[in-house]
């Protein structure tokens, strides 16, 4: 079984910490993300349950057995890197091979039977015969996770397998690595800084920072319920908008404007002063503020709601994102950013009014960066929403 | 044709447009060093192929004219040398194998395996490369003929083997301080190599269950072909070329396991003076074993030089 065990797994390089007391259980055939800014521990992390590298201190297990001491030979892991590491002067047929003839219980002529079997399955079979540089890189790296299937592993280790790739190619590779994931039923842990990848691929997101683990949960959860502000930070593009400011009696005061906070809110947030709101770009709502029935004047606005310019429109088609600053501010740098619909059509230099929903907003303490209040959602109903 | 012959429009201007006392200074230096450099080697073949008294007569480089001209001159160089070639060539080429393969094996511990007191063993080797031969060179013979005569211990099993004698025994001391003084040199220049090589390499090795040795039989050692070639190169002309431990453990040029360098000085000398036509045939003759290993190398020279670049 592959289910994999972390307990307390630290790394140190001489005086840095690479990885910090890290535990975290993975269940026996799920796709696990660990995703972080480079530098963050998550490579480490990658290579110590491969046993490339040793903890310093903690514990692995893998299917319940204890590893920390096994060459990676015996976890029964398999491994692909970023730069495929496949041996240039074999054939591919041999590249897969070579993981094979260390394993017991194989005869030569089932040796070769199983290189061909995974070939067929990744469609690599004509291939087998050429040299790994006369392949693309598409095709290398198919032949680099022919090498990792091969050996009919418990665990696949993925680094970065798919940053050499172009965009194209890379989302075909993402939705093809899924499948083969789930044909094969093996636990997987993949490691990445790319957030888009680890959003659809994973079962589940383990965010990592400075060698710290910061949150791990579904996609859908590190995105609505961030633990904290570099969870929120990092998932999401365009970038969660986030707002410095303090507390009043009733309100979120921050440079530019007030935003009035619910009574549930304001409980959450209980005595802290400083804060930080948070509201992702596609929940604010933008309306343009120069037809004729929006009031004139700002008294007149509601209480969720802004009076800001647009100073740069990015259009995707599907959807444009823009950036907002404030009237009384225009050198300031861009306040808020917010995505419209593709068909709503804003230029730059429109004053528009911008309401942010009370139920959408996430407030963050601002000295210890946890979250002290979600955006309110009913994951249920939300999820009926989402398949309708 | 129909177009005008292209005589007939030719601007002899523009041949001399980018004339200029810079450029012609430049071709001047050229020619110069190129005349410096081929002059002795030509002034040498010459000389290899003349008669006494032609080599007299005429100007050293002036090629030989009709009775001066012989190939009696190498012939003679080759007989004196076919021993000393077989010699030179039972002690290079096994001291070359054993120091490249060794120096691969050391610069592949020492930079793709993990393991403690690593850079104080690669110090070991770097100063290795600094010992020099002058300071040795007592200790060595004494090594060798006294505490440990291995030369005299394997005459009888040297002599058994088929087209070998008891005294080629002789080399066997010499071909071991040839491998041991290779080695440094060799694992530093495979070390850089060896550093330029993704360590994913080994990694994914690791993962595919190949131990340490396999790993280096298998991945690194088919790899670094292109190195091979370099260090082969270099150091066979070393080992070929060497005087001064040849000198010290074979001791003469009369010696019966007298490789070429040895031998090359005797040669042509007599108490009636130089045979320089002898001399510079058997100096030629000396050369041909490293150029024909450059020759048969240059691909992978040139490779190798690329890939460490």
């Amino acid at each position: 079984m592959g289910q994999i065990q972390l307990t307390g797994l630290t790394k140190r390089f001489g005086d840095t910490v690479a990885v910090d007391d890290l535990s975290l259980d993975i269940d026996d055939e799920e796709f696990l993300v660990l995703v972080g800014p480079s530098g963050c521990g998550k490579s480490t992390t990658l290579r110590m349950l491969a046993g490339l590298e040793t903890p310093t201190s903690g514990d692995i297990y893998i299917g319940g057995d204890h590893m920390n001491y096994r060459v990676p030979q015996n976890r029964d892991i398999a491994m692909v890197f970023q730069d495929y590491a496949l041996y240039p002067h074999m054939t591919v047929r041999q590249n897969i091979r070579f993981g094979l003839e260390e394993e017991e219980g194989y005869t030569s002529a089932e040796r070769d039977e199983r290189v061909v079997e995974v070939a067929e399955t990744l469609g690599i079979a004509d291939l087998l015969d050429r040299k790994p540089d006369e392949l693309s890189g598409g095709q290398q790296q198919r032949v680099a996770l022919g090498r990792a299937i091969v050996r009919d592993p418990e665990v696949f280790l993925m680094d970065e397998p798919l940053s050499n790739l172009d965009a194209k190619l890379r989302a075909e590779m993402r939705t093809e690595l899924q499948n083969l994931q789930d044909q094969l039923a093996v636990t997987t842990v993949y490691v990445t800084h790319n957030q888009t990848e680890a959003m659809t691929m994973a079962d589940r997101i383990a965010v990592m920072d400075g060698g710290e683990l910061q949150q791990v949960a579904s996609p859908f959860e590190c995105y609505h319920e961030p633990n904290n502000l570099f969870v929120a930070e990092f998932i999401g593009e365009p970038m969660i908008n986030l707002v410095r400011g303090t507390r009043s009696e009733t309100a979120f005061v921050g440079e530019h404007f007030s935003y009035p906070l619910d009574a549930d809110v304001m409980e959450s947030v209980g005595d802290r002063e400083d804060l930080v709101l948070g509201i992702r770009p596609e929940d604010i709502a933008v309306v343009d503020a120069t037809t004729d029935d929006t009031p004139a004047d700002d008294a007149a606005l509601g209480d969720h709601e802004l009076r800001m310019d647009v100073t740069v429109v990015e259009p995707h088609g599907d959807q444009n994102v823009l950036h907002l600053s404030h009237p009384d501010q225009p050198s300031a740098d861009d306040a808020l950013q917010a995505v419209t619909e593709g068909m709503h059509l804003v230029t730059r230099g429109d004053r528009v009014t911008v309401t942010i929903p009370p139920d959408k907003i996430h407030v963050f303490d601002a000295e210890t960066g946890t979250a002290v209040h979600n955006r309110r959602h009913d994951q249920e109903a939300d999820r009926t929403q989402l398949e309708q | 044709m129909s177009q005008p012959s292209s005589t007939g429009s030719f601007d002899v201007a523009s041949l001399v447009e980018d004339v200029n006392l810079r450029r012609v200074a430049q071709y001047a230096l050229v020619v110069f060093f190129l005349g410096f450099f081929l002059v002795p080697l030509e002034t040498g073949i010459m000389t290899a192929i003349k008669t006494n008294e032609s080599v007299a007569r005429s100007l050293p480089f002036a090629p030989p004219v009709g009775e001066g001209f012989t190939l009696g001159n190498i012939q003679f160089a080759l007989e004196q040398l076919s021993g000393s070639f077989f010699n030179s060539l039972i002690m290079s080429i096994p001291a070359t194998i054993g120091s490249v393969l060794f120096g691969s094996m050391a610069a592949y511990g020492l930079t793709m395996v993990n393991w403690r007191a690593q850079m104080g063993m690669l110090m070991l080797f770097v100063v290795g490369v600094f010992v020099p031969y002058q300071a040795v060179l007592v200790p060595l013979a004494r090594f060798w003929n006294n505490i440990f005569p291995l030369a005299r211990m394997l005459e009888p099993m040297v002599a058994s083997i088929p087209f070998f004698q008891g005294y080629h025994a002789e080399l066997v001391p010499l071909v071991i301080t040839h491998i041991a003084y290779g080695i440094p040199i060799c694992t530093i220049l495979f070390r850089s190599y060896y550093q330029s090589l993704p360590n994913s390499l080994v990694e994914a090795g690791k993962i595919d269950g190949a131990s340490i040795t396999k790993i280096y039989r298998r991945v690194i050692l088919p790899i670094s072909k292109p190195m091979f070639g370099v260090v082969f190169i270099y150091q066979f002309t070393q080992i070929y070329n060497e005087f001064l431990f040849a000198f010290t453990l074979v001791t003469g040029s009369d010696a019966p396991a007298a490789p070429v360098t040895l031998v090359l000085p005797a040669i042509g000398a007599s108490t009636s003076g130089i045979d320089f036509g002898i001399r510079m045939s058997a100096a030629f003759l000396a050369a041909v074993p490293t150029l024909i290993l450059y020759v048969a190398f240059a691909e992978q020279f040139a490779k190798g030089l690329r890939t460490e670049a």
